[in-house]
């Protein structure tokens, strides 16, 4: 698929391809000093406290803490409204951001820029900030519902703050930025020739896009979904401030437990479980996707 | 270059000078007594430093360093701090009821020695100093309603419950402490206080059902109950006395009743291995003996003193919504903190389940 558009296109994927080689001259040794730096870095801030977390679940050899977690109905419970909640999250800011990164990828440079700070902006702002904004939103006398009052949709003011819903409006505003970065980048990369040659051979604008341009952006799709699931899984600040009774999260508990009843072992179990479904998630997800065609980037 | 040590000029040795006196600078201020302290910050810790942090520091000359954090945290990190004995605080602040927990033993210091000294006080009461830490302040949680449609205002729990007399949205707590939530609704229900304790949290869950769908806000922070308020989300609700009277100095419309509420109060508690220990006991003594510092703290913060000399030199106007002493005595409900720490973990499983 890449042979013509190699003599057309100086910087397509296959020539980008042929640098990232390259890495292969390096001598093993130099690999290693290399990666040296960040594997040790990993093992100290990231191995070492999760085996320490995982053994704390564990203590005296025991799978107490397990038993208990399994007996009581409110765990798995709460484990499964969380998958739940992450999963639509994540259909929803795929749905949203999709559009977004492909709008920013086809821009011009200059429009792109400003679509790309309207990202970006959010992103740096702090999660307490954005998750406070819905607040003022989403509120009794908020904006939202005196405009749906004013417009005559509603009679008196909607329950729309402390809600399961304000918590995945809220959460897939805050995850938005890691969906579109990884999809933008990918959809960047595509040369623009697959798609005219599609078209040139008489598929139309929406076919084109189906059976070209979407297949060559799931690799992006692929990181952004995994990112946005992932932390949505673990989303503690956003569902504590616009979450009502009923919006209760794995992280909840885990908080709780950590500085409530200071129940270490217990909040370390119910860690190990949230870590242990967030890695079969992840696993189930590459799975799925790779069976598809134009994944084959996935490794 | 190479010359620049021979050439002393007057330029460096002043450079020279200063950097010697920074370095003896720095060397003295290390060498100042201090004592750290974790509180809540905001208003709370402000009112703490000109009343009692200032005046202690000018009495002594020693330096008090306060660290921000919410009660949660200063838990955690705690007894994080015990755990792998790095203890960089030596005092915070804790709730009554944690305060009496087995948790809490195990990382702070035994205060029963230090507390003999004040065995004899008549301003002050039995437990103003107790083995997990001196009495900080009293406040309450209580019924709180809003006034002015000139009807009846509810007085007790009952009258919460009570949604033909009292119509309006109700709010309630949810900040991972459900016993006062649970308590209230066994007095609607017609527990005696005497009996309230050990609660009977299956009937007061029941209690709760019929309540449940007028509930428009479970409050987490105490912003969120005022925020609430304001916004008109609710019409009676349990929230703290402290953000009853911020809110009614703010000129909003509300009441409150002490027939409907539960004391509660912070506690100082020393962390287990603190390397400021001596300065941190002269800081509580200090506390305990200067009625002036906790009328001066509890004039702006409308809590309740440990001293009642401290009480006599607060304004009138304080004064007056302060619960009186039979109302104390006839209504106000204090907590089984041993109960409900021991049986912390399962309350807040039972209550989990029943809300979600």
């Amino acid at each position: 698929m890449s042979g013509p558009s190699e003599v057309l296109q100086p910087t397509s994927p296959h020539q980008r391809r042929s640098t990232a080689a390259s890495a292969r001259f390096y001598s093993r040794g130099v690999s290693v000093c290399l990666a040296a730096p960040l594997v040790v870095a990993l093992a100290i801030g990231f191995v070492y406290p999760v085996t320490r977390l995982v053994g704390l679940s564990f203590e005296g050899g025991s799978l107490e803490q397990y038993r208990r977690l399994v007996a009581e109905p409110l765990y798995l419970g709460v484990l499964a409204s969380t998958v739940k909640v992450a999963f639509i999250v994540t259909i929803a800011s795929l749905l949203l951001g999709f559009p977004v990164a492909y709008l920013m990828a086809r821009l011009r440079h200059g429009i792109a820029m400003v679509v790309a700070a309207c990202v970006f902006i959010p992103l740096w702002t702090s999660v307490l900030v954005r998750s406070y904004a819905w607040v003022v939103l989403l509120q009794r006398n908020g904006i939202v519902n005196t405009l749906l009052a004013d417009a005559g949709i509603t009679d008196g003011p909607m329950k729309l703050i402390y809600t399961q819903g304000a918590v995945i409006v809220a959460m897939t505003h805050v995850l938005m930025p890691f969906m579109i970065l990884p999809i933008y980048s990918t959809l960047r990369t595509l040369p623009p020739d697959y798609n005219r040659a599609a078209r040139n051979l008489g598929a139309g604008a929406f076919r084109a896009f189906i059976s070209i341009t979407l297949p060559l952006s799931l690799p992006g799709v692929f990181a952004g979904s995994v990112l946005c699931f992932v932390l949505a899984l673990g989303f503690y600040i956003t569902p504590a401030l616009v979450g009502g009774p009923g919006s209760m999260l794995m992280a909840t508990l885990i908080g709780q437990q950590t500085t409530v009843l200071l129940d270490w072992p217990f909040a370390a179990a119910l860690s190990t479980v949230l870590l242990t479904v967030t890695l079969i998630f992840v696993f189930l997800f590459r799975k799925t996707l790779s069976l598809s065609k134009g994944l084959h980037s996935v490794h | 270059m190479i010359s620049f040590p021979l050439r002393w000029t007057r330029a460096h040795r002043v450079v020279a000078a200063s950097a010697l006196s920074l370095l003896s600078w720095s060397s003295v201020s290390l060498a100042t007594e201090q004592v750290v302290i974790a509180s809540t910050g905001g208003a709370y810790d402000r009112a703490l430093k000109a009343a009692w942090f200032d005046p202690f520091t000018k009495a002594t000359g020693i330096e008090v360093v306060t660290v921000v954090a919410t009660n949660a945290e200063m838990r955690a990190k705690v007894a994080a701090m015990v755990k792998t004995g790095n203890v960089t605080w030596d005092l915070y602040l804790d709730g009554e009821i944690q305060a009496a927990s087995t948790a809490h033993k195990a990382v702070t210091e035994d205060l029963t020695d230090f507390c003999k000294q004040f065995a004899g006080r008549k301003d002050l009461g039995p437990n103003a100093c107790a083995a997990g830490g001196a009495l900080l302040q009293s406040t309450a949680t209580l019924l709180a309603y809003r006034t002015g449609d000139g009807g009846p205002t509810p007085e007790t729990w009952a009258d919460m419950w009570d949604s033909k007399t009292f119509s309006g949205e109700r709010a309630f707590p949810n900040f991972d402490d459900p016993w006062r939530v649970m308590a209230a609704a066994l007095l609607a229900d017609g527990v005696s206080r005497e009996e309230l304790f050990p609660l009977d949290v299956e009937r007061a869950l029941k209690k709760l059902d019929e309540i449940r769908p007028a509930v428009s806000v479970w409050w987490k922070t105490g912003d969120q109950s005022v925020q609430g308020f304001r916004n008109g989300d609710y019409s009676i609700g349990q929230i703290w006395l402290t953000r009853a009277k911020a809110m009614q100095n703010e000129g909003l419309p509300i009441g409150w009743s002490y027939k409907a509420s539960f004391l509660v109060g912070d506690r100082i508690a020393l962390v287990k291995g603190a390397q400021n220990r001596d300065n941190a006991l002269k800081l509580m003594a200090f506390w305990l003996n200067s009625p002036e510092a906790q009328a001066m703290a509890c004039e702006v913060l409308s809590c309740t003193p440990p001293s009642t000399d401290a009480i006599a030199l607060m304004s009138e106007e304080v004064r007056k919504t302060m619960p009186h002493a039979n109302e104390v005595r006839d209504f106000m409900v204090v907590p089984d903190a041993e109960w409900i720490n021991a049986n912390a973990a399962q309350l807040l499983q039972r209550w989990n389940e029943w809300l979600r």
